[in-house]
């Protein structure tokens, strides 16, 4: 078939020709439409339900919320896990699915699911979280009022009514968060005291409130043959019209708000604020709807911003604080400029071992046609270009050109040697002797990436870009060497002198007394090659392992969290403390510090104890890292009363999407009670202290957030003739302030709160709070209820309908696996489980456990493949023996450069022998195909002679494959910019094992070649 | 040693980045008070006792039965003993606080000069607003018992009973020359017509009030003083409250029958406490916790273990919270004297518990 193929494209070289200028065009034209992106879309199949339950607890949440809702859709199907944090005021339930499943669809099923939760009147209502990525936060903007003229309320009501109907209506926006400032509300400030006055209740005022404020339609008349529309617009227009609301009436007298309370505007109690370089501000994230483009969404917007600052008074802005779209340049920069070097460098290359203008040409025209292709295909299966997909280009880039090296080093050869044959014969038969080992070789380096295409969760999603681009551009290649290059071998090349040059020259006469050396000494050799690998092997399973090197965001980012139970006044406080001192011991480096205080609305979990605080750094920084350790050193060392933890934007949401836990190794205790998971993590504590590696070990505290519990007392309720619903009411509406009521301005809405005036001053004041029942009784909370100060649970998290508490660490200087073994021995030997307690490891060590599980299956199955396809190519199992045996050899360079730079063992490292598995392969098939060759033509030449002078043949386009695939990779190795953290520990081991691969195909692989076959001849 | 472990101290508080006051445990006098719903009504021909607030000794009686008596007339003569402590400790008490006052102004002036430590300083000013307090309620005790304190030369027993509204002596209740209990009516006077305040009491603090206590009502922004001249025995059912009465002695104008109006009562005579700043306050674990610095002796065992390790330089000390007025809390569980953290408890409380946050800067 292959024959038929080249047979065909050099019959019809115009159409050919033809065809890939098309292609090429088509290509670029893909290349400029590819959306492009800093990372692939990691994002599991999640849908987030969240219910606002203002004012209450997380005890209450998770009881009378979070529980019905996680018991509705546990029964799903496709769901793989579900996740649920209960904290004041919020619950918040994440269910992952299967990654096959169509989110639109998983969403409408989860809604429809909720739809039958019976959650208690007034505790809220569960809501879908956005439909967005995990990395979906696009666009983090501030409203800046410049001038200082408008109070946080109204910047706040700015940005909600101005701004965010603005970008939501932007193609790709999700939605609009806002954060930080404060939100207006009209509070009816009530003196319970003196409902005795009018003879009124509580109750009468909220009933009052609510019934006032409506609008109704009464049709139409019609007069004089026109219509006219009747309408009652009875909502509030003024504070006026709220204060002279009846609550009683009786003849001729009526009792209003105005004589029982104060009405005046004020502001909502608040979860979260924004503080920008020591000043509370109001800032907005956009987040980008799942499935659109970052980059394209952010442009949208960013046109959208102009009507946006027209609309806003003048003095207010939009300022820009983060934007994905520069770290997506310089991701795909970095990438593309580690793709363009290589080309560069991998031209250079060719021309010096070919020395040819015209061979090199080809060559080097292959290189950019397969990358065409690859973009064509990319574009097809809809892959945006990316930190990763962009990597696998780069690191293909050197392997692009081997086929057709090949061909056009045996057309040239053969052109050279038979200078009078007709020259479509001779081309069309040097393309046919090695088109099988080319596309043997082209599918064997495919099929060596499809391990990571089967890795599951963030890693498989990670690298399965990267994968598939290797694929895309490898068959990209395979098409241009076996079409496309033929044609151009029979228009451009010459048969010319050979081409022998310094270079190749000066190589071979150091190469030659070793390769005889070895073929002299074939065992001596192999076994001495041998233990090397077993040594170095045994390093390798001892050398630290880590998931995924960190992404270096060239931005500098903290988590600061204070002890639970911190209000937010004092986060605020700390906050600003933080800003101004970095600010001021960093004036050179710093330009503004942005801190986001406890929670925006929609779905976020955090409390008034948690900052997340971002550096806006100013250009020309030389050293980031060091200025990252100093910072970090410095602050820690000043905020002693709160935690530091350097983070990264994006890496902040990754370590979010991994499943609830960050540690490296971590136990999760699972159980009922927080009281009895907090005594066993105690307990598990003390008896796993002493195991040898740990290092460092912390409990994720729950509880420690003080609560003023007010239990009604039934016999006074009684007593009073009061009912525990008038009670719950006053603590819910009077001292909660959730509105009861809404004034509408247009289309802004503001709540109406019925609040106690002087509730909350302290805890004795609670206490004080006058209620006074139907019957004219006057009691106050203290006399009705007990009201007590408890510490109760500051969150309370949940996996798969069970309460759990984390009990993180870090394991150092021995395998984790071994670790964990010796730990759980001694805890279910030592420690006391009651009934339905248990434990589990998570972190980070098991998603590496199981993605090396995975691997171990599917390593094998590769291997396999590979053998088979191996037998195909050579219909010989010793000789597919002979080339897979290269492989070990080549690991040996990739394990010596890992350990000796240091490098944990990661996917990325794993990649990077994957890679060279396929070069030693490739190595090995160019190198024994030519051994086969000659042996058929000279039967009766010594098999050593043969080796020997087919090597020496071979060297040029063995080094050539060799040298283009390592200088191809070298920029990966010196790159600096964002994301080529990533590819360094794979560009460290493929450098390595390209250079021992090499070495050792030239010299062992003749000796195996003999001790396999020298016997028979 | 010692100087490495006053460093280690010191460089911790400043760590913190602000820094963390102390004081010491003091006596604070609290006033109890309510404030209450309370509505103005008129009674007729209400009889009303005055009562002696202390015991003593009848001397004399200044109106016979039967005789018409204004507001603030003299009725009664008594001498007590209790009395003429009191003045005697008031007379002692204000030349304390002139050598107190003293003593501070010079300080004040050395430390404005930098030659003494705030501390000094602070302790100053706490001694000498604890004498002025001790004076304020020793002045207003003899005040109630109608002696102009601010006058008082030298020590006096005999106090002098007035008449609280105006009306007929209807009976001299007690013998010339007889023993007086405290709160035994001595006088009793029939009124003829009068506004009264109708203050509603919950029941918990029905128990607590007598007769005589002052009862202050805040009527068109102007506030009134009156007395407890009676507790109804019988709770009012609407609003299940006890009613006290009050009588209104002097002239206001358009005072208005049935309006409720805001009242506040003051009962028993101000109490002493070992207490604390209110800003000192934490709950931790559980309980109402005060912290208080580490003693030296007791660092430098510890810091031999702990070499390198930041130590925190505060111990917690649960406290039972006995009483609270707007700025101090009445705590038992520290003595007097001992040093505390005053505010700013917050800071100390995140370094002790920050070991127990859910993740840690590496």
């Amino acid at each position: 078939m292959l024959d038929k193929i080249i047979e065909l494209s050099l019959r019809y070289k115009v159409l050919v020709l033809v065809a890939f200028v098309a292609l090429s065009l088509f290509g670029f034209k893909a290349y400029k439409e590819i959306p492009v992106d800093a990372f692939p879309d990691i994002t599991p199949k999640q849908v987030v339900i969240y219910t606002e339950s203002p004012g209450n607890s997380a005890e209450d949440i998770e009881k009378l919320i979070t529980y019905p809702i996680e018991s509705a859709v546990s029964g799903m199907a496709g769901v793989k896990l579900i996740m649920s944090n209960s904290i004041f005021g919020l619950s918040y339930v994440s269910i992952f699915f299967e990654d096959s499943m169509n989110i639109y669809f998983l969403r409408q099923l989860v809604s429809e699911r909720i739809g039958s939760v019976d959650i208690p009147n007034g505790w809220g209502k569960p809501q879908l979280g956005p439909n967005t990525t995990g990395l979906g936060q696009v666009f983090w903007y501030e409203v800046r009022d410049s001038r200082g003229k408008y109070t946080l309320q109204e910047i706040r009501e700015m940005q909600e009514y101005i701004v965010t109907p603005l970008l939501k209506s932007v193609s790709g926006v999700e939605e609009v968060i806002s954060w930080g400032g404060e939100e207006k509300q009209y509070n009816v400030l009530i003196d319970t005291k003196k409902l005795q006055n009018f003879d009124i209740t509580y109750s009468d005022i909220i009933t009052a409130l609510q019934n006032s404020n409506q609008a109704a339609g009464g049709q139409y008349l019609e007069f004089n043959s026109e219509q006219y529309l009747i309408r009652g617009a009875g909502l509030y227009q003024t504070l006026d019209d709220i204060r002279n609301t009846v609550v009683k009436s009786s003849v001729g007298e009526s009792i209003t708000i105005g004589d029982v309370a104060r009405v005046v505007p004020g502001s909502a109690p608040r979860f979260g604020a924004v503080s920008i370089d020591g000043k509370e501000a109001v800032m907005g994230m956009v987040l980008q709807r799942t499935a659109t483009n970052a980059a394209k969404v952010v442009e949208n917007i960013k046109a959208k911003l102009e009507t946006v600052n027209t609309a806003l008074p003048d003095g207010v802005s939009i300022e820009t604080i983060y934007d994905r779209t520069e770290i997506t340049h310089k991701a795909v920069s970095t990438m593309t400029s580690a793709l363009i070097s290589g080309i560069i460098l991998v031209a250079i290359i060719l021309f010096l071992f070919l020395f040819e203008l015209r061979s090199a040409f080809i060559v080097i025209l292959s290189l950019p046609l397969s990358l065409l292709i690859a973009f064509l295909l990319m574009d097809y299966y809809s892959l945006s270009a990316n930190l990763m997909s962009l990597s696998g280009l780069a690191i293909a880039v050197g392997m692009i050109v081997d086929g057709t090296i090949v061909i056009v080093e045996n057309s040239f050869r053969k052109l050279h040697d038979e200078p009078d044959a007709e020259k479509f014969d001779v081309v069309s038969r040097a393309a046919k002797e090695v088109a099988t080992p080319v596309t043997f070789a082209v599918l064997i380096i495919a099929a060596v990436f499809i391990p990571l295409l089967s890795l599951d969760g963030l890693a498989g999603k990670l690298y399965s870009p990267m994968a598939l681009n290797i694929v895309f551009v490898m068959l990209g290649s395979l098409l241009v060497a076996l079409v496309l290059v033929p044609v151009l071998i029979l228009l451009l090349l010459k048969p010319t002198s050979s081409a022998e040059n310094i270079v190749m020259k000066t190589i071979k006469s150091g190469y030659t007394p070793i390769l005889i050396f070895t073929l002299n000494n074939t065992k001596k050799v192999l076994i001495a090659v041998s233990i090397v690998f077993v040594g170095l092997a045994y390093l390798l399973s001892q050398q630290g392992r880590e998931f995924m090197p960190e992404l270096n965001e060239e931005s500098i980012m903290y988590r600061v969290i204070a002890i639970p139970g911190t209000a937010l006044t004092q986060s605020i406080v700390t906050a600003q403390m933080v800003e101004k001192h970095i600010l001021e011991t960093y004036p050179d480096e710093v330009a503004t510090v942005l801190s986001m205080i406890g929670r925006s609305e929609k779905g976020e979990t955090a409390q008034g104890n948690y900052m997340e605080v971002l550096l806006t750094l100013k250009p020309g920084i030389e050293d980031l890292e060091a200025l990252t350790e100093e910072m970090n050193e410095d602050l820690e060392h000043r905020f002693t009363h709160v935690a530091f933890v350097p983070t990264q934007p994006i890496a902040m949401r990754i370590e979010e999407l991994l499943e609830g836990v960050k540690a490296e190794l971590a136990v999760k205790i699972y159980g009922s009670d927080q009281k009895v998971l907090d005594s066993i993590s105690k307990e598990i504590q003390s008896v796993i202290g002493s195991v040898e590696g740990l290092e460092h070990m912390e409990v994720e505290s729950q509880l420690g957030q003080a609560q003023i519990k007010i239990t009604p007392d039934y016999l006074a309720l009684a007593r009073f003739g009061i009912s525990v619903d008038e009670v719950m009411d006053v603590i819910r509406n009077g001292i909660g302030e959730e509105p009861v009521s809404e004034k509408i301005e247009g289309v802004r809405r503001f709540g109406i709160v019925a609040k106690i005036k002087d509730a909350k001053k302290d805890a004795e004041s609670i206490k004080k709070v006058t209620l006074r029942s139907k019957s004219g009784a006057l009691v106050t909370l203290g006399q009705i209820c007990k009201v007590e100060i408890q510490q109760g649970a500051a969150f309370i998290k949940r996996e798969n309908l069970s309460r759990y508490m984390v009990l993180s660490m870090e394991v150092d200087g021995r395998d984790v696996a071994s670790f964990v073994a010796e730990a759980d021995r001694l805890i279910k030997e030592k420690v006391n489980m009651p009934t339905g307690y248990y434990i589990g490891w998570a972190g980070d060590f098991k998603n590496m456990k199981e993605a090396t599980e995975k691997l171990m299956l599917i390593i094998p199955i590769t291997i396999f493949l590979v053998i088979l396809l191996l037998y195909t190519a050579f219909n010989s199992l010793g000789k597919a023996m002979i080339i897979l045996l290269n492989v070990p050899f080549g690991f040996i360079g990739g394990i010596v450069a890992l350990v000796a730079s240091g490098i944990y063992l990661s996917v990325s490292a794993i990649v990077g022998f994957l890679a060279i598995f396929a070069i030693a392969i490739l190595n090995g098939i160019v190198l024994v195909s030519f051994i086969d060759e000659l042996r058929e033509r000279f039967p009766h030449v010594e098999l050593k002679t043969i080796l020997k002078d087919a090597t020496l043949l071979r060297l040029r386009p063995v080094l050539m494959t060799a040298f283009t695939t390592l200088f191809g990779i070298l920029p990966l190795l010196y790159a600096t910019g964002v994301g080529s953290e990533i590819q360094y520990p794979l560009s460290v081991v493929i450098t390595g094992g390209i250079i021992s691969s090499t070495l050792l195909t030239l010299l062992i692989l003749p000796s195996t070649y003999l001790l396999f076959y020298g016997e028979k001849e | 040693m010692i100087r490495k472990i006053v460093a280690t101290v010191t460089l911790v508080v400043s760590l913190f980045g602000v820094e963390i006051p102390l004081q010491t445990v003091q006596m604070h006098s609290f006033n109890r008070s309510v404030a209450l719903n309370a509505q103005v009504i008129q009674l007729a021909n209400a009889e009303q006792s005055i009562t002696s607030l202390v015991s003593g000794h009848l001397e004399e009686y200044y109106v016979k039965p039967a005789q018409k008596v204004k507001t603030g007339q003299k009725v009664a003569l008594l001498e007590s003993i209790v009395v003429s402590k009191m003045s005697a400790n008031y007379l002692a008490l204000k030349k304390q606080l002139k050598a107190v006052s003293k003593n501070y102004n010079a300080t004040k002036n050395l430390y404005k000069k930098g030659m003494t430590s705030m501390q000094e300083l602070n302790n100053q000013e706490i001694k000498k607003s604890e004498i002025n307090s001790q004076l304020t309620a020793l002045e207003s005790q003899l005040e109630t018992l109608g002696i102009d304190a601010k006058g008082l030369k030298k020590a006096t027993a005999y106090f002098i009973l007035y008449a609280h509204s105006s009306g007929t002596v209807s009976s001299l209740v007690k013998p010339l020359h007889s023993s007086v209990n405290t709160d035994e009516p001595v006088i009793s006077i029939v009124k003829n017509q009068a506004y009264y305040i109708k203050s509603f009491l919950p029941l918990e603090y029905a128990t607590k009030v007598k007769v005589g206590d002052k009862v202050v009502v805040t009527y068109a922004g102007r506030d009134i003083v009156t007395h407890i001249t009676q507790v109804l025995p019988k709770l009012d059912e609407m609003t299940q409250r006890v009613v006290v009465l009050s009588s209104v002695n002097e002239k206001v104008e358009n005072l208005f029958i049935n309006s409720y109006v805001k009242s506040t009562v003051y009962f028993g005579l101000g109490r002493r406490d070992l207490a604390v700043k209110k800003s000192a306050l934490s709950f931790f674990k559980n309980e109402w916790v005060v912290f208080v610095p580490n003693k030296e002796e007791h660092h430098e065992e510890e810091s031999e273990e702990h070499e390198g390790h930041e130590e925190a330089p505060y111990g917690v000390v649960v406290v039972k919270i006995i009483a609270e007025d707007n700025e101090y809390v009445a705590i038992e569980g520290l003595s007097e004297g001992e040093e505390y953290v005053s505010d700013k408890a917050y800071y100390v409380k995140s370094m002790i518990l920050k070991g127990s946050l859910g993740e840690h800067g590496h």
